[in-house]
């Protein structure tokens, strides 16, 4: 018989095999329940099921934990698989593999949780770039956080994102600074305020900038009217320069809101 | 009946670092839509899909345009991945490929270790993408329309094509051109497109942030002075330099723009965060163009 030769030597022959090679392996796998045949095909097809999963590699769960949830698609698909009906395997497994990864995120409720990966992440980009910076005496670039972390660029843009991510304050919300951010910097810089000169202003503007809390204030005057870097203002406060950049972001947004509030009430 | 604007249209080169761009315009997106981690996952997956394919095909390795465009509609998002491939070779290569594919399931045989065989993409697509189509607009080219049923609400497209001509308004040519309506949608997504840019432009992850805080002082104050409702943004990005271009404004805002940034006693925001601003005159409208160097 042909099929007897073939059947000798499946090991060798399951990464350089030809279509036929498959279907052979496919009814002696899901006839006979062959485990050598199994063991042949999950060997084809992994390089096929990690680059699916590897699509999904910006997400913020571990490689290995996606590469788990598509290999459990891949088995689903060898099994399922019906070479009678002419599609090619990798046409059929496509499709199974990536529905197994959107089950997999939907069931572990993935927009609720605070994403772990991209945690992680933020903070390891955060203590890279307090170590560069001080080796360096000025802030990293993207790139070489990227090779330090061995991130690629994407990964550690996202992540500079993820800890900027803020949301529009609204003026009844708890001033920031509360339990996670205010107590490496709080009381020490409020002297700082004696500085502040009052300029010819419209009375309803200034109103705006008492309305931001006093360290925020602060941090506005240095970077905005002494002109320092983030860093530098970083270094004088003692807080990372990537914490400097969200409260900045977060307070002139705060004053855009108080400004344009206070102007149309003046204008009603 | 004309096709209705898009919310989004990016024009770029179909380069990989852009369709890193095309990723960060989708979170921005997402963000602003409160779509889910899981969605999200699935829109950009099949959208770098889209976007590989003009990468790597639709040229046959030349540089070539690459646009996407997202409109927003009631219960969906539909974006488009258009390339403007055109002669046979492109063809056959690149767009035909492409859209071949949909019709062959693809040889078993290529598959190659760690190497995703040719047509992987498109199946990709079909399975995430709620409608999938192909086109061959008149104008030349591919484009592949993808449609996702999401729990969002409609949004104001841009009511005017001047603002998607931005390019031609400017003098030099750009690397990326935004044109983005309504402007809640720019609060979230012109912040993203133009950090991602300046890491392009080996910023410093200091002058990273001045360039988000830029971004964001442009997205709140725009509405004033931007024609069509739309705000229209072409990036170049050189060494340690990155320049926006903002056009079309209407006559006179430019420079009401770069007042409204005066914040309280800090003085205008935008002064102290830019190197260079430029106010031109092109026909009935005006251009501001804001330079930002990282000269550490």
């Amino acid at each position: 018989m042909v099929s007897a030769s073939t059947t000798a030597t499946p090991s060798l022959r399951f990464d350089r095999g030809s279509d036929n090679d498959v279907t052979l392996l496919f009814t002696r796998w899901q006839r006979e329940r062959d485990p050598a045949a199994h063991e042949a095909l999950v060997r084809r097809f992994m390089p096929l099921t990690r680059s699916l999963a590897r699509r999904y590699d910006r997400s913020s769960e571990p490689f290995e934990d996606l590469l788990q949830v598509a290999s459990v698609g891949l088995l689903k698909a060898l099994d399922r698989y019906d070479a009678e009906r002419g599609h090619s395997f990798a046409s059929f497994a496509v499709p199974t593999i990536l529905g197994e990864m959107r089950r997999y995120f939907r069931d572990c409720g993935w927009s609720v949780h605070v994403p772990r990966g991209d945690q992680e992440r933020a903070l390891k980009v955060r203590s890279a770039q307090e170590t560069l910076t001080n080796e360096k005496g000025h802030a990293p670039t993207v790139n070489q956080l990227a090779v330090y972390l061995e991130l690629d660029t994407e990964q550690v843009i996202d992540a500079l994102q993820a800890t900027e991510a803020y949301e529009t304050m609204s003026l009844d919300a708890p001033r920031p600074g509360g339990e996670d951010e205010g107590t490496s910097f709080g009381d020490s810089i409020g002297h700082e305020d004696e500085r502040y000169e009052l300029v010819e202003l419209d009375a309803t503007i200034v109103a705006a900038l008492e309305h931001v809390p006093a360290r925020e204030r602060s941090m506005l005057h240095m970077r905005f009217v002494e002109e320092l870097t983030q860093t530098e203002i970083a270094a004088r406060i003692g807080i990372s320069q990537m914490q400097v950049s969200r409260l900045l972001r977060r307070s002139l947004d705060q004053l855009r809101a108080l400004t344009r509030d206070s102007v149309s009430e003046v204008a009603r | 009946m004309p096709e209705p604007l898009p919310n989004v249209r990016l024009q770029l080169l179909n380069t990989p670092e852009n369709v890193v761009l095309v990723r960060g315009m989708l979170m921005g997106l997402a963000e602003a839509l409160r779509i889910g981690e899981s969605d999200l996952n699935d829109i950009r997956t099949a959208v770098t899909e889209a976007c590989n394919n003009v990468v790597l095909h639709a040229y046959s390795g030349d540089p070539g345009p690459m646009e996407v465009d997202v409109h927003i509609d009631s219960g969906t998002v539909t974006v488009l991945v258009r390339d403007s491939g055109s002669g046979i070779g492109t063809r056959r290569e690149g767009a035909q490929a492409f859209a071949d594919d949909a019709e062959e399931s693809f040889d078993v045989s290529a598959v190659a270790p760690d190497y995703p065989p040719p047509g992987i993409g498109l199946h990709v697509i079909e399975t995430l993408a709620h409608k999938v189509e192909f086109r061959r607009p008149p104008s030349g080219g591919t484009e592949v329309r993808m449609r996702f049923s999401l729990p969002v609400e409609a949004l104001d497209p841009c009511s005017d094509e001047r603002g998607l001509a931005t390019l031609a308004l400017s003098e030099t040519p750009s690397t990326a051109m935004f044109s983005i309506a309504p402007l809640s949608l720019a609060r979230t997504i012109l912040p993203r497109l133009v950090c991602a840019l300046a890491a392009r432009a080996h910023f410093s992850t200091d002058r990273i942030s001045d360039a988000q805080l830029l971004a964001d002082a442009l997205a709140a104050h725009a509405a004033g002075a931007i024609s069509g409702g739309q705000l229209s943004v072409g990036v170049n990005v050189g060494p340690r330099e990155i320049e926006l271009h903002i056009a079309p404004l209407t006559s006179g805002a430019a420079q009401h723009l770069l007042e409204d940034f005066e914040l309280d006693r800090l003085g205008s925001v935008v002064e102290k965060l830019t190197d260079r601003r430029h106010v031109a005159t092109i026909g009935p409208y005006e251009a501001l163009t804001l330079g930002l160097r990282d000269s550490r």
